[in-house]
This record gives structure tokens, C-alpha cells and sequence, in this order.
């Protein structure tokens, strides 16, 4: 079936963007956090194949975020939302585990390349 | 649903066309086969779940989901108090479903129902007279009498299915 | 896309004067505490945020002014920046400036020149001096005296609406005792009135059902994709059109049609049309063409499905309704092409593989069915062999979906609108008393009536209900409390079955005229499902127990 994913942004404008871009694509968006509480816990009542992560959020960094996912989901695959500028978090980001990071702000074209590429990733990981 | 039934009364009454000919309906009631016109059916199904519906007299069976639309589904049978005894209704019955003016009305019967052309002469008008109402009598439009002997009760649907008609008798304890 | 240009317009302009809001708040806070933390961390994020959806939506300037901000409360944040002296007024003179620019994207202007704002910033993160003109300061001492502006959007939880739906939806019922209660009585003040609350409670039903709409698009515009993957799984050519996405329905319908419209519009595409060497061989158009539209017919809302494929086969299925037993040879032979069409959608007939291939229709539209069914809605099917078949899902523009708990008495379940229901209960003998031939429980100090709902939906009558007898009590009493006028009543149930959203159909008549029952409601799986009226309920109870 269709692929879930969770969107993890504090921006709502973002979320709505994205969102739609990702339904429109066929996608399924199975929850919006809007912080890194709220992300945690829905990566895990929700189990998506991929989770959007933004790089600052209110509570706590994405970063913190990819980090303790890291922990209690090490399947989970998450790609880094970030801003021109932002390379040092994108990085270290990567050596947590990120599989790839979108830079805002995006075109449709290239958050589905990214995404398609990262659960890509999943099947074959899965696969193998 | 109803959209498509509601297309289909042009073909019918083409059908109908030559003008002696009467199209029915026809079904077994206890040991009897009663008709009814085929512009006043709207369809023949095996009968759906029947949700019993209480406060409803006996011959009332319930409730029934055709097609979207949520019918009452009446028990001629019962109605006219011609249940053979020791044959109660089989497992799988068939549904008639019947038009009146604003509503629709299921009646269930034993057997597949089965259409049958003849020509109008052959339907002696029932008696003016009403004997008694709660017979089927009153609902009679006519008995036609085919060559071979057997004989057909046509009913008129228009004069069963008033509500008052349907609703009379509450009787003493709902069926099952 | 018009509307979702529209869409995105809007949330942008209420985030974007959230922000703001947020963000002089957080300024004030920092100038009486330049070391506040938390503060320069909201600032920072909400730049971000800013930055990132001003570009998005290419407002460049504007998120070159949240940028620059952005670098300048992260200096700030590491240390590397004080918030003093010639800083702070150029901060508020930037803060001041996305208000300006923020205002002028809702009022549909151009944005207002930053230039000379940039420059400055731009110095401050080098490190430099700014330039400061009078006139900057001017500004922010206007700032004080412009008015307030809040967001003219507020996000809500369907949860909410569908609560505020629910209350109206009893309000109306009310309403209409009300008005047959006046016109019994005859007081003409009295019936002014219930005039009066009749008109208003009807606007405020419309009101809130006007609340829940949103445009079809949201569901529509989901399709390309499945189209594409479809025609690519099946190697064939498609185009899809769409037209009516601005058509306003219930998000709530939109919801339960959804499986419906995606398992025909796959049909469409992997049965409904041809493969490009068939179409050739036929003189069709190698590119398939598949039409989603919506379009309004007085207060229906009409989606369509319409390919231009191989059309039913009716003659195929008629076989096939034979052969399956839905019905027998002669009848069938007398259906007319709807009639046939209407087996495609009977559960045992979509299984049937060769339909498929012959007719091209077939798996798995019961779904299609039974969703229109527990809407309410209708199927309508058109078909030209050789030419193309239309679908169209015939749906209401609004539902009154309410919360209920299915109970089961004889093998039957009743649902009981949640608005009237207090609590349940598991209850031994013990716990039940008999007081003047009745079954009495106490809750929270108060004694509760209980009654057999077998009792009272199956005795005839309005005669007295049979003196209690706790020797009829075996083992745990499953208890529903009902509470009606502030008057609490226990109902003795088989079990209990689970607590649904149900849309309550109105019975048709002939049945129509008994109250006990509030309507029906279609469950998931095609049962019916009688609705309990609980005011007809307890009144008939206090009848029969006198």
C-alpha cells in the first residue's frame, strides 16, 4: 500500500505545503507534529515508513529529535527539512542517521525525488 | 440508488404497449398465486437482512436495507392469514418491492416471483362489496382466470399500502 | 489550482501575523531582559519559520528581512552580539517592517522598499555601525498607535465541529416540539417566539454545517497520482482531467467516500479502459481519457468518474446475475440495462473474475456501495458498450454524524445518541432492590429506575409493565443510564457492543410514526440498525409504570 509518512514541523504553512505535496504524490501523511514532543510520540503510536524532520522546533532541536528516534526506533527512516545556511546541523544530522535533508524553500520536484529516493533506501534495506 | 430504478418505468411501459396485455407479477401465497402489475414493482430481490422492528403488528417483519433505502418488509402470508400451517417461511425468500406513492414497501414470498403477460379481458373486476377488511379482498383489482383452469388474484397495490392500511392492527405481541 | 494557491495565501498571512504578534511580544520581553534565553530562542525560530514560508510563497524581500534577523538573533543567542544600544532600534525597525510587509501582502500591495533596512542589518552582522536615519525612528514611535491587527483565520478540530453539529442537531429537535407544543397550547406570544427560535436555530444549523465544508480538491487532487501509478502498472496510456474542485462538501463525506472513489477510479483505469492496441484496433484514441469532475446539483454535491473505455457489457452481466443466483432467467431477461448494472455492485457479484474481463467492472465495488448507502447518497451509472462508462456519486452537501453506543437486546443492536447517555454499568443482583414492583439501583446516593429495554420495545401497549421480580435476575446486570430532562433511567441490555459515529437516516414511512425510535443507521457492514429515541423511551416508561 501506500507509503506513511509523518510530518514533523513547526510551521503549519509548512506542514499544509508539504502535506499536500505528499497526498498529491500519493503518499500517505499519517500525522503533523508541530514539536519535538509530539513527534516522538507519534513516530511511535504511528510507525510511518518516513518522517520529515525539521531542524529547529520549539521545544527541542531536530537534531535532539533524530537522536532520541534514533534510539527507540532505529528503523525509522527520517530525512532533515532545513534552511539555506544550515549545513553544520544538515551534517551532523547525516552522521546520525538522517538519510537526507530537504533545503526549504523547496519545489515539489525535488521533496518527492528526496523522499522517493530515501524509501527507496527503506525497500532495499528491507529487501536485503 | 433510486436514481436508476427511477429510469426505468420508459422500457416498461413501452412493453406494455399493446393495449390489451397486462403484465404481472406473479408469487405463491399459501396455496395461491397472487399478481401484481409490473409498473407497480420496482424490483425483485432475494430478500435482505431483516432488521425486526418492534412496536410494528406481526405481519410487518422489519426493516431491510435495499439498495440504500431502508423499507418495511411485509408478510402477505400473514397478512391475509393464508400461511399453510406446518411451512413457515423457507430460510431464502424473495422480496417484492412495491411502489407507492412516496415510499416504498418489500413483500416477501416463498418463491422466485415470476413474470406473466395476458391479456386484460381475462381479469374479472373484483366485487364493489367489501366483505370484510382485514381479508384481501379490498385490495383485489381482479381474478384472472387463465385457460387452463388456474386462477390469479391481482392485487392493487395503491389500496394495500396506504399508511393507515399498513399500520392498522397493532396487534398483541411483535413477531419474530 | 487556483484555490490552492488561495489556500496557502491564507495560512501564510495567519502564520505570518502570529509571528508577529509573537515576535513583539518576545522583543519586549528582551528589552527589559537581554539575557532572557527563551526568549531569543522564539525570536530565532520564529524568523526561521518566517523566512522559510515568505520564500516559499516568493515574497523575497520580506524573507530576506526574516533572514537577516534570523543570523542577527543567533549571534545574539551565541554571544557574539549584545541586545544594546544602536542593535536594539535596528531590531525593532526590522520587526516593525515585516508588520508593514506582512499587512501589505494581506491587502494585496507591494511590499514597502527595504533597502536601506537590509544595509543596516547587513553592517550588524559584520559587525559594523549602523546608519540610523530619523526617520526610522519616527516609525517606531508610530508603531505604538497603529491598530492591533489578529488573524482573521482560526484553526479548528473537526472534533469540534462535529460536536457543535451534534448540539444543534438536538437543538432542532427541540425546536420542533417546541413549535408543535405552541401550536397545541395557542398562545400567540408563545408561538411568536417559537417562531422566532425556529428561524434562528435554522441559521444556526446552516452556519455550522457551513463551517464543515471544503472543497472537493482536497480529495481530487489525490488522483493523479493513483492514476499514474495505475496506468503505469497496467502499460497503458491515460490522461486525467479534473474540473470542480472548488465544490464545497462536508469534510466528513469526503472522508467516507473516499475508499469508494479511489476503488473506481481504479477500475476505471485498469477495467474500464483499454489497453493503447486495443483502443487502436477499435479506432479509439491510443490516450485513454478519464474525467474526475464535481459539480453541484441543487443540494447535492455530484462526483464523477467517466472514461471513454469498453463500456459494460450488460448482456454479460445479466448472464453472469443468472448464473450467480441473484435472480432467475425469465426475470432477468425483463430488467432493463439499470437494473442489470445494479447486480455489479451486489458483494457476491463483484467476485466474480470473468465479469471482470468481460464487462470490465466488477471487483470490489460493494465498497462503492456501501458507503453511498450509509450516507445516504445515491449510484448512478451510465454506459455505452464500445464508448465509455460515468459513475456518479450522488451525495449529500452535509451529514449530522453523531457519537452512539451500540447495545444489543436479542441478537439485535440499537444505538443510543451519546448525548443522552450517563454511564454504564455491570451491576449483581445485590445491587438491585425492588421498590413498588420496580427495579431500583442507587448512583452516586440517587435511585435509578432500571427497566428491560426488551420490556419496553416489546410489550404492547400502555398497559402497566409487570411487577419486578429479582428472581428473574441472573447473574451481572449490564446497565446503560439514559438521562433525559435531568430524569436518569437505567436500561437493562444483553451486553454491550462498542460506542460509533452513526448518521442517522430518518425511517420511511409507513414506520415513520413510531417515536421510539429516533431513526436508522447503516453499521460498516450493511446491517440495520434501529436508533432509540431516549425522550420517547423514558416518557413511555413513566407511562407503563403508573
Amino acid at each position: 500500500m501506500n507509503k506513511r509518512i509523518l510530518i514533523v514541523d513547526d510551521s503549519f504553512y509548512m506542514r499544509t505545503m508539504l502535506k499536500n505535496m505528499l497526498t498529491d504524490a500519493g503518499y500517505e501523511v499519517v500525522g503533523e507534529a508541530a514539536n519535538g514532543a509530539q513527534a516522538l510520540e507519534m513516530a511511535a503510536s504511528t510507525t510511518p515508513d518516513l518522517i520529515t524532520l525539521d531542524v529547529i522546533l520549539p521545544d527541542n532541536t531536530g537534531l535532539d529529535v533524530l537522536k532520541s528516534l534514533r534510539q527507540t526506533q532505529p528503523s525509522s527512516k527520517v530525512v532533515m527539512c532545513s534552511a539555506v545556511g544550515q549545513e553544520v546541523i544538515v551534517n551532523e544530522a547525516i552522521e546520525n542517521g538522517a538519510l537526507a535533508y530537504i533545503v526549504k524553500p523547496f519545489s515539489e520536484e525535488k521533496v518527492l525525488e528526496i523522499v522517493g529516493a530515501a524509501l527507496q533506501n527503506d525497500a532495499t534495506e528491507q529487501k536485503a | 440508488m433510486a436514481e436508476i430504478e427511477l429510469a426505468a418505468p420508459a422500457p416498461k411501459a413501452d412493453r406494455a404497449k399493446p393495449v390489451e396485455m397486462v403484465q404481472l407479477i406473479v408469487f405463491r401465497l399459501g396455496d395461491e398465486d397472487y399478481g401484481i402489475r409490473i409498473e407497480q414493482v420496482k424490483e425483485v430481490t432475494v430478500t435482505p437482512e431483516v432488521a425486526r422492528m418492534p412496536k410494528t403488528p406481526p405481519f410487518i417483519k422489519g426493516i431491510a436495507n435495499l439498495r440504500g433505502d431502508i423499507i418495511a418488509i411485509i408478510d402477505l402470508e400473514e397478512r391475509f392469514r393464508l400461511r399453510p400451517a406446518g411451512r413457515p417461511l423457507p430460510e431464502r425468500t424473495y422480496t417484492v418491492a412495491v411502489e407507492a406513492a412516496d415510499y416504498t414497501l418489500g413483500l416477501v414470498v416463498r418463491e422466485v416471483p415470476r413474470p406473466f403477460t395476458l391479456p386484460l379481458s381475462q381479469i374479472e373486476p373484483a366485487p364493489e362489496f367489501v366483505q370484510d377488511a382485514s381479508t384481501r379482498d379490498k385490495y383485489l383489482e381482479g381474478i384472472a382466470k387463465l385457460p387452463d383452469g388456474s386462477i390469479i388474484i391481482v392485487l392493487d397495490m395503491r389500496k394495500l399500502l396506504t399508511p393507515s392500511e399498513v399500520m392498522r392492527l397493532p396487534g398483541k405481541g411483535a413477531s419474530s | 489550482m487556483k484555490t490552492r494557491d488561495q489556500e496557502y495565501r491564507e495560512l501564510f498571512m495567519a502564520e505570518a501575523l502570529e509571528y508577529y504578534d509573537s515576535m513583539s511580544r518576545h522583543l519586549s520581553e528582551l528589552e527589559r531582559n537581554p539575557d532572557a534565553g527563551p526568549a531569543l530562542n522564539e525570536l530565532f525560530r520564529l524568523m526561521h519559520n518566517l523566512k522559510a514560508n515568505a520564500r516559499a510563497m516568493g515574497f523575497t524581500d520580506l524573507g530576506e528581512v526574516a533572514h537577516h534577523l534570523e543570523t542577527l538573533f543567533g549571534m545574539i543567542r551565541d554571544q557574539e552580539r549584545t541586545f544594546s544600544g544602536a542593535l536594539i532600534r535596528v531590531v525593532f525597525a526590522g520587526v516593525d517592517a515585516l508588520g508593514n510587509m506582512i499587512r501589505a501582502v494581506g491587502a494585496n500591495q507591494t511590499l514597502p522598499d527595504a533597502t536601506a533596512l537590509l544595509d543596516n542589518l547587513d553592517r550588524l552582522v559584520r559587525g559594523e555601525e549602523p546608519v540610523l536615519e530619523d526617520a526610522e525612528m519616527l516609525d517606531t514611535e508610530q508603531e505604538s498607535n497603529k491598530k492591533m491587527e489578529l488573524s482573521d483565520l482560526v484553526y479548528i478540530q473537526v472534533k469540534k465541529l462535529d460536536n457543535l453539529l451534534n448540539l444543534v442537531g438536538e437543538l432542532v429537535i427541540d425546536r420542533d416540539r417546541i413549535m408543535t407544543l405552541a401550536q397545541e397550547i395557542g398562545n400567540p406570544a408563545l408561538l411568536a417566539t417559537a417562531q422566532h427560535l425556529f428561524r434562528i436555530s435554522d441559521d444556526l444549523q446552516y452556519s455550522v454545517m457551513d463551517a464543515r465544508l471544503v472543497g472537493v480538491g482536497v480529495l481530487l487532487n489525490k488522483f493523479p497520482r493513483v492514476v499514474r501509478d495505475v496506468a503505469a502498472a497496467e502499460d497503458k496510456q491515460v490522461e486525467l482531467t479534473m474540473s470542480g474542485q472548488d465544490v464545497q462538501i462536508d469534510r466528513n463525506i469526503l472522508q467516507i467516500i473516499t475508499d469508494a472513489l479511489l476503488h473506481l477510479v481504479r477500475n476505471a483505469v485498469s477495467h474500464g479502459l483499454e489497453t493503447t492496441a486495443q483502443r487502436q484496433q477499435a479506432g479509439k484514441p491510443a490516450v485513454g481519457r478519464l474525467t474526475l469532475s464535481a459539480l453541484t446539483e441543487r443540494d447535492d454535491v455530484l462526483i464523477q468518474v467517466r472514461d471513454d473505455g469498453r463500456g459494460i457489457d450488460t448482456e454479460a452481466v445479466r448472464r453472469k446475475a443468472v448464473e450467480r443466483g441473484l435472480t432467475n432467467a425469465s426475470i432477468a431477461a425483463t430488467l432493463d440495462e439499470q437494473a442489470v448494472w445494479a447486480f455489479l455492485f451486489e458483494p457476491g457479484f463483484s467476485m466474480a473474475q470473468k465479469v471482470t474481463d468481460i464487462s470490465g467492472r466488477g471487483v470490489g465495488l460493494d465498497v462503492v456501495k456501501l458507503a453511498l448507502d450509509s450516507l445516504g447518497g445515491q449510484l448512478r451509472v451510465e454506459s455505452q458498450l464500445g464508448q465509455g462508462t460515468t459513475f456518479t456519486l450522488v451525495l449529500p452537501t452535509s451529514i449530522a454524524v453523531k457519537g452512539a453506543l451500540l447495545v444489543e437486546v436479542d441478537e439485535r443492536p440499537y444505538a443510543i445518541p451519546l448525548l443522552h447517555t450517563d454511564t454504564v454499568l455491570a451491576l449483581h443482583p445485590g445491587q438491585i432492590s425492588v421498590v413498588g414492583g420496580v427495579l431500583v439501583t442507587h448512583l452516586h446516593e440517587q435511585a435509578v429506575p432500571l427497566v428491560p429495554l426488551r420490556q419496553l420495545l416489546h410489550d404492547e401497549g400502555d398497559d402497566p409493565l409487570p411487577p419486578a421480580n429479582k428472581a428473574d435476575l441472573i447473574g451481572s446486570q449490564q446497565v446503560l443510564v439514559v438521562n433525559y430532562n435531568n430524569r436518569r433511567l437505567g436500561l437493562v441490555v444483553d451486553r454491550f457492543l462498542r460506542q460509533q459515529n452513526i448518521v442517522i437516516k430518518p425511517l420511511s414511512k409507513p414506520l415513520d410514526t413510531i417515536d421510539l425510535f429516533g431513526g436508522v443507521t447503516l453499521l460498516g457492514s450493511g446491517q440495520v440498525c434501529l436508533v432509540l429515541d431516549v425522550p420517547a423511551l423514558t416518557r413511555l416508561f413513566l407511562t407503563k409504570r403508573a
